[in-house]
């Protein structure tokens, strides 16, 4: 067992030993096995590895949407929040009304592909204002209000009309700014970022990197950024950990780590990309 | 290069419009989206040709067109066969354009949707074969072996449906099919695009591989500018539907031309943390539409 490291005091999120295993009719796969680390408050953390590497299983497990036959086998996942106290996410009953809490309200989560996270059918307002009044007690003229302000705030024009507009009348980019605007619209402390960009073209990338940025700043919340793309971690991230078939391999700063990489895998990873091969460094 | 070289493909004047229809019953033609417009390029035979640009720039519509999976709006492509004869591929009847279309190929992007799930790889890889009427029997079942072992698959697997395969080995039965045919021409859209990392650069390294064994000139269309860096000999710059910049590979990435490329270039997140990438590419973007 790796030993943890004392918990830091302005750590807000403490993943220890965490196991995931699914059942499968093939047999049992252990998708997580024994992963620990630690997100600071304000603070981003990037999690790398390739696909089926049990980086986006570790993201889903922090908000317990792990499905069967997947199941959290063992381990801690302890969100020290400053409005609920310390809660370990691992240890909450299904129907809590804590769980509920965490899910988009004390951490939220946008997903790679933003036509998936949204609802054809309703307008991108409605949606946006539906994880409001979830999570706090205001009248639906408030909610509308909110809505608006966070839609311009993640640099939507028009916002009051664009509030009854549908999904499929936005571009790519701009979904992906309402999926922003729903996962920061009740002010979570950790955001969860599973492949942001993945999907889109490195102009509006750039665009959607710095939008993150910027309201990361403005709300102070963490980020667990999850990506292949050693590019976006250099960019986005403070820290760094790299997952290979259900394990951190390697963690530390993402300076330490792209300039000095101790794991062998990481090594692969790096000697990969695209801009290290064949051009004389 | 000091001796002229006759190229495998010239492009000249291609365009490809499509019409806008109005939301009325009568569906009025109201306007006309310039998906590729006035474009004129030569490819040179045994070069790997790099289009990029962001999605609806028109770069696929042009490889499209190239390979007359669109018929141009106006414009000729005049693509030279193995025979030397040089023909204009977009004034060919169909019936005229079958026996050519084996010396142009194709690599899609998405490994998953482009491989029919119901037939297995040796039909799969053999179907441009039997269409073509090249192969049949034992012959068949031969080549599709060969070019399997070619691609780093085992031909052994060839009774298996492509569920069985991974994404990258998926885009290598891809790769089969479109060189069963021994074409001369390429067309790659966005082949690695979906790829892992570390399977992208092994199937970029085939790709390397195979054109020197068999003279291959590829056009690669991409989005992921680090890609087309090093794989390219010479890379055009797309946006909407024209050419902005044309030159060697080397040279756009270190001394770009045109404000869009550099622009571009900026909004690539570099994997060095010192070299702070471009977040504010949507108003220089803007800037850029304004001054026209």
């Amino acid at each position: 067992m790796i030993p943890v490291a004392p918990p830091s005091p302005e750590s807000l999120l403490e993943v220890k030993n965490l196991k995931v295993s699914f059942f499968t009719s093939d047999g049992v796969v252990d998708a997580v096995q024994d992963v620990s680390f630690e997100i600071r408050r304000g603070q981003t953390l990037a999690l790398v590895g390739e696909s089926g590497s049990g980086k986006s299983v570790t993201a889903y497990s922090i908000l317990r949407l792990v499905q069967s036959p997947g199941r959290i086998l063992g381990g801690r996942i302890v969100l020290r929040s400053r409005r609920e106290g310390d809660i370990d996410i691992a240890q909450l009953d299904e129907d809590s009304g804590l769980l509920f809490k965490v899910r988009g309200g004390l951490v939220s989560m946008i997903f790679q592909e933003p036509m998936t996270a949204l609802s054809p059918v309703h307008s991108i307002g409605s949606q946006v204002a539906e994880a409001i009044l979830v999570h706090q007690v205001v009248s639906a003229a408030a909610a509308r209000r909110l809505t608006i302000e966070m839609l311009k705030k993640v640099g939507i024009t028009h916002p009051a009309q664009r509030f009854d507009q549908y999904p499929h009348e936005l571009s790519g980019g701009m979904r992906q700014r309402v999926v922003i605007a729903m996962a920061l619209v009740c002010q979570p402390e950790l955001l969860i970022a599973d492949e942001p960009t993945t999907a889109l073209d490195v102009t509006i990338q750039a665009q959607i990197l710095g939008l993150i940025k910027n309201l990361q700043h403005e709300f102070g919340c963490s980020v667990l950024l999850i990506t292949h793309d050693f590019g976006v971690v250099a960019q986005m991230a403070d820290e760094v950990a790299v997952m290979h078939r259900g394990q951190i391999v390697e963690r530390g700063s993402v300076r330490e780590v792209l300039r000095n990489p101790q794991h062998a895998h990481t090594r692969a990873l790096l000697d990969a990309l695209p801009s290290r091969r064949g051009s004389p460094v | 290069m000091s001796t002229p070289v006759e190229p495998l493909l010239s492009l000249r004047g291609l365009c490809k419009y499509f019409p806008v229809y109005g939301r009325g019953f009568r569906q009025k033609e109201i306007g006309l989206i310039k998906a590729v417009d006035d474009v004129s390029i030569d490819l040179l035979p045994g070069e790997s040709f790099g289009l990029v640009g962001e999605s609806g720039s028109g770069k696929t519509t042009m490889a499209r067109c190239i390979l007359r999976a669109l018929a141009p709006t106006a414009g000729e492509v005049w693509f030279r066969l193995p025979d030397g004869r040089t023909v204009d591929l977009v004034k060919l009847t169909d019936r005229e354009l079958k026996p050519i279309r084996q010396h142009a190929q194709m690599v899609f992007q998405d490994p998953f949707s482009s491989l029919n799930p119901r037939m297995n790889v040796r039909d799969i890889v053999g179907e441009p074969l039997v269409i073509h009427g090249l192969a049949a029997g034992a012959e068949l079942d031969d080549r599709v072996s060969e070019v399997l072992r070619r691609v780093g698959l085992q031909p052994e697997h060839r009774s298996r449906y492509p569920h069985a395969f991974s994404g990258g080995q998926r885009q290598r039965i891809g790769i089969a099919r479109a060189l069963i045919m021994r074409p001369s021409l390429i067309v790659c859209d966005e082949a690695t695009s979906a790829l892992d990392v570390s399977v992208q650069a092994q199937v970029l390294d085939l790709l390397k591989e195979l054109q020197r064994e068999f003279q291959l000139t590829y056009l690669f269309v991409a989005h992921n500018l680090e890609v087309v860096r090093n794989f390219c000999d010479r890379v055009a710059v797309m946006r909407k539907g024209r050419i902005v910049e044309l030159a060697p590979a080397k040279q756009i990435f270190s001394a770009p031309q045109h404000a869009y490329t550099k622009i571009l270039l900026s909004a690539v997140p570099s994997p060095d943390p010192d070299v702070r990438m471009n977040f504010n590419v949507g108003e220089e973007l803007a800037k850029l539409d304004a001054a026209g």
